[in-house]
Formats: structure tokens, C-alpha cells, sequence
């Protein structure tokens, strides 16, 4: 019997190749020791899909893992973690998307649904509460997300029925093809979508009608409405219900941190038709939220006219904006939600498909490739058409150059060759996002720092983004200040990045939302969780308790990735970034160079500075000790 | 008092359906909300439903809300100071005539009990509308 409250207790298995659903009851170690969400998948990817298992073989794992705080009181509790190994990168793999399916998954009563195994035909996975099949997918196969998610809807006749699908991209064996989670959120990165098409997996689909219990309901209630009430008498709240992730695109270009024409600037002339007031005045219908955010960041947009009108989609993020907008010299509003749209509807991850068609415009402006290489288009920097083709070529993977591109940059550039690997920007082969280091020497850091390659997301060092020096007395005191606070100091930017890194792991592993309070905001921190959990699930969970977890599981996912040869040569910047000073903006003059605080960073985390793993001591106090073993440390 | 609903105000976070779920049943438990949120697509609009309270204007004068009226054993009576017509769970025998007799469709039947609920005003303090971050849901006096 299941000890803890918070979790509805049980797992679900499902192995496509034999077509047997069984149900586990949840380990109370792995509550007790990974929590849920995020460490429950690092978990089980570590004990069953080892260097031996290719991220698209019948054996790989593909996790779909709620946390104990997921679809509860606490503000945007409805966060859902994708694991596994990924394709794109070939280490250590996650995604997370907001929406309504982890909670739905939790009153239907699992926690987790595991899939193994390959299915001899497409398949889908039905599940109502405690009845799960797997059906016949055939007639879905080849649909888009959003057929497929109408088609389940009709089917069951149900237009509550929440699912995670894959598009043709997935299918078609684009590596940075993402999951669809209704409604259209995504959980974009890693190419996990891949691994789902790879098992011939088209969609799940979850109807819960149950409850979740907690352990001190009185308790629980009062943390979380006060909870609520804090987020919402911060300062910024107002601002990031209002315009979501897009409110910070002419912030991040006047820092010189908008990447522009595939990171040879970090400001977009043009800015203005990108920025959040452009979106709103142009197709702003309503604001839109996830199961219980307050916040309310999506948005629904619609095109009334022009060449692409009636396009309609929620949260056009501020990623999206950038990939396929400045990153490609793109200032036409209309064109960037078009092919955010394609992507969607594709399901492929916006930031890799985008910095794809960067690479290569800049590829052909550095005439490295020619029309005899690019199938015949002309890749000219912000041409609206190529922009729109090349998405709809990678996605269906049409020809030679499409199909390349669809494998990632890393990839595309070492099949290129003629000096192309200068002009791909990732880290261990995940495209980088977003952010430049050198306009924010902390994101340097968090991008080769990651466990999943090139992310913003795993440290998320939103303190020193724009610089928020009350949020930064506020976590972690005045001895930090200015520095924490400045993007170009690099002063005790380590010890930031190992912190978001840690407490990340915790709120992906728990169920809540990155954007909501934890990161942006900086409301919810450490003891806020900790006393949360306590109260949801019964666990005991001093702050220092929690604080091992959440750098246990880091070091977990680090070690995974050692096992697959990552090492501290891996966890570098592009040449660009480590030698052509940035022109623009805050950051006009700047490179960044992490090796000095990569050393501080090591220390910081009890990591080896020659090798970048984490030591035999560091792995005994957390107790890893199979880690130590499989190391050979 | 009686809820107040702005429609064009909802962001379907479904706040209120957990909140309210939470104050009756000490669980998260959506399917037993008292309020319900209605999506014409998954992008909204949304329409959160909430009991009317039928009649509650004039219950002091012998009017009946349609659920009290069709209850067989007066299990459904008027609570002259939240002005809501509140369920007497000993009262209720499930036989699910109220449900019927509601022409807004908001009695909660729950089959595991077999009894009925619906929507008491949180004995005065609606936690919907307490909770709700958009404004959607507020509080009149009459």
C-alpha cells in the first residue's frame, strides 16, 4: 500500500511490441527519494536505457510522469514532464508542457504512464480511469495535431478528453519533433515526439473523473492560498499576465540578447513589429490560462486577414518570436505566426526547426552551400516564403537538403562539412534558444552547464536577465548584490546556475510551472515547496532534505550523460560566442568565456575539474552509489 | 448574496472547479465542483455555470427553487441568511429528482455516496470567487 497522499499511487506500463498495459504501484523510495515528475523519469531512465539502448529502439523508454503537486491547489500545478533518450542529441532527454493532461492523468489515477517497446502498426492509448486499452491508430496515422486531437475528441464524443499527440514530423523521423499537449501546448524539445512516432505511438488519450487526496488538507489549503496571494501582490504579475512570454522581447533586444541573423547580432532593427504590443495589436483575442495559473500567459491569437488569415493559436512565445523572426531577419508578424502554426500543427519544436533555417541562411550568405545543395531555394535572410517552405520540406523530410536539416544542426553541419560546423549554434547538439551569453554571462554558463544540451531552462537564471535586485536580495541576501543582479558580471553566476539547476529539478519533479512564480516572479523558492510537499503528501521534508533531492537528481542526469561520454570538453559555448564580440546593445563588445566559472561551478557542485563528473564522494552523499559503480569511479 | 459571472473574463484555469471541489469534499475532485466551467473550444470562450439560486428573492414568500420543489422528502431547504438553497445530506435519499428538476443541470450526483449536492454559497463565503484571478466570478449582495 501506498503510503503518501498527492500522488494517486499507481504507474502504468505499457509495452506496445506485446500490447500488455499493466499497472505498478508507485515506490514509495522514489517518492521519498526523486519525488515524482522529472526524477521518477530520470530514474527509470537510468536503471533501463543504458549506452547499449539507441534512443529510437523498441527498448528506449519514452515517460510521461506527473508530480505530487501536480493538478492540487498550489498556482499552475499543471506541468507534465516527458522523458527520455533523445534523438537529437543522444544524452540525456525532457520536456515539460503546462495544459491540462498531467492533472487529468492524475484523476484518472496514475502518476506516470511508461511506454516501451514498438507497436507493429500506429497505435493509441486510451485511457479512461482505470480501463486502458490500446487501440487500432491506423486511420490517424499521418493526420496533424490538430486532426488528430478532433479525431479522438469525435470518437470518444467527448470534447473534454485531454491527449498528447505527435504530428507527421514525428512520424517522418524529424529529430526536434515535439508532443502536442492538449491544448496546444508543447512539449517541444529533445525530440521526443520522435521517440513516440519511432514506437508508432500517435496519441494518448486520458479522461479522469477521480480526486486527488492530500495529506493535511487544512495545512495544504492555507500554503497554497497564500501562495496565490503572493504571486499576485508581486510586483510583475501584472505585467506577465498581461503580454505572457512576449512581453520581454524589447528588454532582451536592448540587452543585446535577441539573437538576430543566427547569433551574429543580439538586436533585431526591426524589433518593433516582434514586440508584445505588435502581437496584441495585430491578433490578440483572449487571455488564456493552464490548469490553475493565476497568470495566465497563453493567449489566443487569431489573423483576421492578409495572406495567412484565420490562423489561430495560443501562446506565441517569445522563443518563437525570435526563431522565426529575428533569428532569420524576419520582421513580418503574419509570417512568424504562420509558421509557428506549421510547427504546431507539424509538431516540430519551434527553436530547433527555426535555428535549422538560420544555419542555413547564414550557410548561403557565407556561400558555403549553393543552389545545387538547398534543393533549389535561394536562402536569402528573411524571405517569408523560404521560411514557410523550408518548415514544410523538414517536416515531410522532401528532399536531400529538408531531410538534413531535420536531423538537427550538429548534424546538418558535420554532413556539410567546408567549415558549416562554425555556424551551428548548440551545445551537445541541442540548438541553442533564445538568449546569448555574452549579453548575459549567467545563460553562458546555464546553456553548457544543462543536462539536456543548449537550454535556458534547466538553471533558468531569470535574476539577472534584466537585472531584478529586489528578487535577488530577496533569495539570496544582500553579501550577493550588485553582481547577482548585472548580466554582464560573472560573480556568483556558479553558484546561481547550480542553484536553478537544483531547485529546477524540484519544480519539474513536484508539478509546477517554471513561469508561474518559481523562476519568473521569483515568489515560490525552497522553503515554499518544501512546506507545499510536506503538507500534499505527508513526507517529511526539512528545506535541506529537499535541496539534496533536487541536486541528487541533477547529478543523476549528469551521470547518465557521463555514461554516454559527456565530459567537461563537452560543455562549451560556440566559437562565436567565445570570440566574435557581440555588437549590440547592453552587450555591444562582449564574449563570454566559461571556463573560468565552469571551474567554480565544478567545485561548487563536488564535480572533478578535469573530467566534469561528479565525484565518488559527491555521488556517496547523495547517495548514488550504482552511479559510483556503472562510473567506475 | 448571489454569484456574479462575467463571462468575457474567464481564462478557464478552473481555479474555482478545484477550490470549490476542495471546500466540500477536502480533495481535489473536479467532476464534484459545484461550479462548472463551460468551454465552447479548448481556446474558450468559457462560460463558468454556477447555481442561480432560484427564486431566492422571493423564498420568503413561499417561493421554491424547481430543486427544492421537486425533492420528495424536503431534503432541500433556504437559508435565509447565505439567501441558498442548501441540500440536507441526512435528508437526501439519491433518488435524483432535483437533478432532473434543475433546468441549469447544476446538481452534483455522486454516485459512490448516492447523494446529491449543489452549490450552498460556501455557507457565505463562495471560495470561487474568492479564488478567481480574473475577476470572472464575484460576489452581489442583493
Amino acid at each position: 500500500m501506498f503510503p503518501y497522499k498527492g500522488y494517486a499511487g499507481r504507474w502504468l506500463h505499457v509495452n506496445l511490441t506485446t500490447g500488455s498495459v499493466t499497472s505498478h504501484p508507485y515506490d514509495p523510495a522514489l517518492a521519498e527519494g526523486y519525488l515524482g515528475g522529472n526524477g521518477f523519469g530520470t530514474r527509470l531512465l537510468w536503471d533501463h536505457v543504458g549506452p547499449e539502448v539507441a534512443p529510437l529502439a523498441p527498448e528506449s523508454l519514452l515517460i510521461f510522469s506527473t508530480g505530487p503537486l501536480c493538478g492540487t491547489l498550489v498556482p499552475n500545478p499543471g506541468r507534465m514532464e516527458v522523458i527520455g533518450k533523445s534523438p537529437l542529441t543522444g544524452i540525456y532527454g525532457d520536456s515539460n508542457a503546462g495544459g491540462f493532461l498531467g492533472p487529468e492523468l492524475k484523476f484518472a489515477g496514475w502518476d506516470a504512464v511508461v511506454v516501451t517497446g514498438r507497436s507493429d502498426r500506429p497505435a493509441y492509448l486510451a485511457i479512461r480511469d482505470g480501463r486502458v486499452e490500446i487501440h487500432d491508430a491506423r486511420e490517424l496515422w499521418g493526420l496533424t495535431t490538430s486532426e488528430t486531437e478532433k479525431a479522438i475528441r469525435d470518437l470518444w464524443d467527448d470534447a473534454a478528453v485531454k491527449t498528447a499527440v505527435i504530428g507527421p514530423a514525428a512520424e517522418n523521423g524529424v529529430l526536434f519533433s515535439g508532443i502536442q499537449i492538449t491544448p496546444q501546448r508543447s512539449a517541444a524539445r529533445c525530440g521526443l515526439g520522435t521517440v513516440m512516432g519511432s514506437k508508432r505511438l500517435k496519441a494518448l488519450a486520458v479522461r479522469g473523473h477521480g480526486a486527488i487526496q492530500v495529506a493535511d488538507p487544512d495545512r495544504f489549503h492555507e500554503i497554497s492560498a497564500d501562495f496565490h496571494r503572493r504571486l499576485r501582490a508581486n510586483p510583475i504579475f501584472e505585467a506577465v499576465s498581461a503580454h505572457g512570454t512576449p512581453g520581454i522581447v524589447s528588454m532582451m533586444d536592448a540587452l543585446g540578447r535577441f539573437p538576430t541573423k543566427n547569433f551574429q547580432m543580439g538586436s533585431f532593427p526591426q524589433v518593433d513589429a516582434l514586440d508584445a504590443e505588435a502581437l496584441e495589436a495585430r491578433a490578440f483575442v483572449r487571455h488564456l490560462a493552464c490548469f490553475g495559473c493565476p497568470v495566465a500567459c497563453d493567449k489566443l491569437y487569431t489573423l483576421a486577414d492578409g495572406p495567412f488569415a484565420g490562423t489561430s493559436l495560443r501562446s506565441v512565445e517569445y522563443e518563437t518570436l525570435n526563431a522565426m523572426g529575428a533569428a532569420v531577419w524576419n520582421a513580418d508578424l503574419d509570417t512568424v505566426l504562420a509558421a509557428n502554426r506549421l510547427c504546431d500543427e507539424m509538431g516540430m519544436d519551434t527553436i530547433s526547426a527555426g535555428r535549422a533555417i538560420s544555419f542555413a541562411m547564414e550557410l548561403w550568405e557565407q556561400e558555403i552551400i549553393n543552389l545545387d545543395d538547398t534543393g533549389g531555394l535561394r536562402l536569402d535572410w528573411g524571405d517569408q516564403d523560404v521560411i514557410l517552405t523550408l518548415l514544410e520540406r523538414m517536416a515531410r523530410r522532401e528532399d536531400d537538403f529538408a531531410a538534413l536539416l531535420s536531423q538537427g544542426v550538429r548534424r546538418a553541419a558535420e554532413a556539410i562539412g567546408r567549415g558549416a560546423e562554425a555556424y551551428a549554434m548548440h551545445v551537445k547538439g541541442m540548438a541553442i534558444a533564445a538568449q546569448d551569453g555574452r549579453a548575459q554571462k549567467s545563460m553562458g554558463l546555464a546553456h553548457v552547464t544543462s543536462n539536456r544540451g543548449a537550454d535556458h531552462l534547466k538553471a533558468f537564471p531569470t535574476i539577472d536577465e534584466t537585472g531584478y535586485p529586489d528578487e535577488a536580495h530577496r533569495r539570496y541576501g544582500e553579501a550577493y548584490l550588485p553582481e547577482m543582479a548585472q548580466p554582464l558580471a560573472t560573480k556568483h553566476k556558479p553558484f546561481l546556475v547550480k542553484d536553478g539547476e537544483d531547485f529546477g529539478a524540484v519544480v519539474d519533479s513536484v508539478g509546477v510551472c517554471k513561469s508561474g512564480g518559481t523562476f519568473v516572479l521569483a515568489e515560490i523558492y525552497w522553503s515554499d515547496i518544501a512546506a507545499a510537499l510536506e503538507a500534499a503528501t505527508g513526507i517529511p521534508m526539512p528545506v535541506e532534505r529537499l535541496k539534496w533531492i533536487g541536486e541528487r537528481i541533477y547529478n543523476l542526469q549528469r551521470c547518465y550523460n557521463a555514461l554516454h561520454g559527456i565530459t567537461r570538453k563537452d560543455d562549451r559555448l560556440p566559437r562565436r560566442f567565445r570570440e566574435e564580440p557581440s555588437p549590440s546593445g547592453n552587450a555591444r563588445g562582449e564574449t563570454i568565456d566559461t571556463e573560468a566559472m565552469l571551474d567554480e561551478y565544478y567545485a561548487l557542485r563536488g564535480w572533478s575539474q578535469e573530467t566534469g563528473w561528479p565525484t565518488r564522494e559527491k555521488l556517496q552523499e547523495l547517495g548514488l552509489d550504482d552511479a559510483i559503480e556503472a562510473l567506475d569511479l | 448574496m448571489q454569484l456574479r459571472i462575467d463571462r468575457e473574463k474567464c481564462c478557464g484555469c478552473l481555479i474555482c472547479t478545484t477550490y470549490c471541489s476542495f471546500h466540500h469534499e477536502r480533495a481535489i475532485w473536479p467532476d464534484l465542483a459545484r461550479i462548472r466551467i463551460e468551454a465552447e473550444t479548448d481556446c474558450g470562450p468559457f462560460s463558468p455555470q454556477v447555481c442561480r439560486q432560484c427564486n431566492a428573492r422571493r423564498a420568503s414568500d413561499g417561493a421554491m427553487a424547481p430543486c427544492a420543489e421537486a425533492c420528495p422528502t424536503e431534503a432541500i431547504g433556504f437559508d435565509q441568511i447565505t439567501e441558498a438553497w442548501v441540500i440536507d445530506v441526512e435528508l437526501c435519499t439519491g433518488c435524483r429528482a432535483c437533478e432532473e428538476a434543475c433546468p441549469f443541470d447544476m446538481i452534483v450526483f455522486d454516485e459512490g455516496r448516492g447523494l446529491a449536492f449543489k452549490c450552498n454559497l460556501c455557507g457565505g463565503e463562495p471560495t470561487c470567487a474568492a479564488m478567481c484571478p480574473s475577476g470572472a466570478i464575484e460576489i452581489r449582495n442583493r
